[in-house]
């Protein structure tokens, strides 16, 4: 098992928002997460990267117990977070910003590596790594998180609503991205709010619901779940 | 002057990748010229000349000096803002302990000197003096952030832009009043560093002090740019001043960049004052005419710019010297407020101000 989560408690300032969430991912796995808006699913994703310190439970990655470490080590255990801000240095190359992915990486030779890597996947990218980060459209500016989240070479990575705010089209062109990632055997955590595309491209789902998991399986199944279908797909 | 303002502006155009300067390109040129930098650097550009041929080169060497201080003090601001997003209002402090640290630590030397006129030290001493100003800033960064911004970073970031302000003004009073408390109110200043007959240069006398003290701030800030854009720390450095979260994602120690932030900026702040230690004597509130400059400047060039505020620096001090030579000594504050509560109201944002954000949209 990869990660696993336990009876995680999660929020901010005194405002709880995750009540007891148990998730497990093993390695490989492309594994989402969809819910209703204000359910928690960011918050999940904060707390296992570290950029909000959970107020219960435990958090095991690889076997170790990283609850609570700061988000810095985290990225260094290898988990790899794409916010859903992006958090992009807007005032950097796109080249730049892929570095600076590759900051845990010491070796200029692995970070070159990982570099040719991501700009074979992202050709877009790699006809723009002179531009400023602030300058791309939307749709590049996804890719160029997804790519800088790609750079450190997680094990893990946790992404978080790459559609949002985006065209239909561009959509698409991030989901094919991501399929491109999950099939090269990376782990991927994906969160969205388009519950029928992540449900067809995805093996396995979690519904989060106020704080918990209210369901668990597999996509397939969940897609056809009445329940779902009722709540989040409206038929 | 020129040239080196010329030559930061191309830089600095080059990195905001809109006009390309060096590809020849005459649209792009004349696109630069029209922009907002472009009008400032090569207005200032053509004041700076007009005033030289007209008044003489002291002008410009004047401006050179001044500016190459200001841009020390005014990058350490800068950067403090943007990595650390406080307004800082006790960077003169730093100024001020640099330049003491350099009175008692070079009026022993230069006794010596004076007895032993043979001694390696009548080079050196200087430098040690200077090097010695600079590490007692940047030890004094490290102090106050641990005892004073750190706490408060810990304990709570509400209302963060109000509060550290506050401190720093707090502070910049405390630093003033221990300085006159331990070391008296009198001016403390030295004769000369390195002393001996000025040097000509085109025609004009400049002293040996000042040129070293051009010299020790243009490598510094050279050195500084270096490493800001080359090395990875200084990366992060940017990193960090551009998104935190970014940072933190990519895996970068918040509280490492922070504390080296604090004590580079104040290491430049303190070298300024030590490096010119022969021209301001030190006394307790001598940091508040750097202060009040360095803020224009990062005013001027865009909060959070550094690039932007080395070539600002420049246009504040030729501001400066041109308002004493023909408005009149006291107004060398009036004019460049006026210019300020210009930029503030026609273009908020400062006039490099690609590089920026509002300290209140973080």
């Amino acid at each position: 098992m990869l990660l696993e989560v336990k009876e995680l408690d999660a929020g901010y300032g005194y405002l709880q928002i995750l009540r007891k969430v148990c998730l497990t991912i093993d390695k490989g796995e492309y594994v989402c997460i969809v819910g209703p808006n204000g359910a928690g699913k960011s918050t999940t994703m904060k707390a296992i990267s570290g950029l909000i310190k959970p107020m219960g439970g435990k958090i095991i990655f690889n076997g170790e117990d990283i609850t609570g470490l700061p988000a810095y080590e985290i990225t260094q255990k290898g988990i790899a977070f794409v916010s859903e801000e992006m958090n992009l240095f807007v005032n950097m190359t796109v080249q730049e910003n892929l570095l600076m992915g590759a900051y845990i990486i010491r070796d200029k030779k692995i970070q070159r590596d990982r570099l040719d890597f991501i700009f074979d996947l992202f050709p877009r990218l790699a006809e723009r790594k002179k531009q400023l980060a602030g300058t791309m459209s939307g749709g590049e500016r996804k890719m160029l998180a997804i790519g800088r989240g790609m750079m450190s070479n997680p094990t893990l990575m946790l992404v978080d609503e790459p559609s949002f705010g985006l065209a239909p089209q561009l959509t698409e062109n991030v989901f094919q991205s991501l399929d491109v990632l999950a099939k090269s055997g990376v782990t991927i955590m994906l969160v969205e709010q388009n519950v029928t595309k992540t449900l067809s491209v995805t093996n396995r789902g979690y519904v989060l619901e106020n704080g918990k998991i209210g369901l668990a399986g597999k996509s397939s199944d969940l897609a056809n779940d009445g329940y779902v279908r009722k709540v989040f797909l409206g038929v | 002057m020129m040239a080196m303002s010329e030559k930061f502006s191309l830089e600095f155009n080059l990195k905001a990748g809109e006009n390309n300067f060096m590809s020849k390109n005459n649209k792009a040129f004349v696109g630069w010229i029209k922009s907002a930098p472009g009008i400032t650097i090569s207005g200032s550009i053509i004041l700076a000349v007009f005033a030289t041929i007209y008044s003489g080169p002291y002008i410009l060497v004047n401006v050179i000096i001044t500016g190459g201080m200001l841009a020390l003090v005014a990058t350490g601001l800068t950067l403090i803002l943007g990595v650390l997003n406080i307004a800082m209002f006790a960077h003169g402090e730093y100024f001020m302990i640099g330049s003491l640290t350099a009175y008692y630590v070079f009026t022993p030397i230069s006794n010596y000197v004076n007895e032993n006129p043979d001694s390696i030290l009548a080079i050196t001493g200087p430098l040690i003096a200077i090097a010695l100003s600079m590490i007692s800033g940047a030890i004094a960064g490290v102090i106050s952030e641990k005892i004073v911004f750190g706490p408060l970073r810990r304990r709570s970031t509400d209302n963060w832009v109000m509060n550290s302000f506050l401190l720093t003004v707090g502070l910049s009073v405390l630093l003033i009043n221990l300085h006159q408390l331990i070391f008296g109110a009198d001016f403390k200043g030295i004769v000369r560093y390195w002393g001996g007959m000025p040097t000509e240069i085109a025609g004009v006398f400049i002293s040996r002090d000042r040129i070293m003290a051009f010299i020790i701030s243009a490598f510094i800030v050279l050195v500084f740019w270096l490493f800001m854009t080359y090395t990875r720390t200084g990366r992060a450095i940017r990193a960090v001043s551009q998104d935190v979260t970014g940072a933190q994602i990519v895996g970068i120690n918040i509280e490492n960049i922070v504390l080296l932030t604090i004590a580079l900026s104040c290491a430049l702040s303190g070298v300024a004052g030590g490096s010119l230690l022969f021209m301001y004597p030190s006394y307790p509130t001598m940091g508040l005419e750097p202060l009040y400059m360095a803020w224009f400047v990062v005013i001027l060039s865009g909060l959070g710019n550094i690039l932007g505020a080395v070539v600002g620096a420049f246009m504040v001090a030729l501001l400066k010297v041109m308002t004493v030579e023909y408005v009149g000594a006291g107004w060398d504050f009036v004019v460049p407020s006026i210019l300020i509560m210009m930029v503030l109201i026609f273009k908020p944002s400062g006039i490099f101000g690609s590089e920026v954000r509002g300290v209140l949209d973080k």
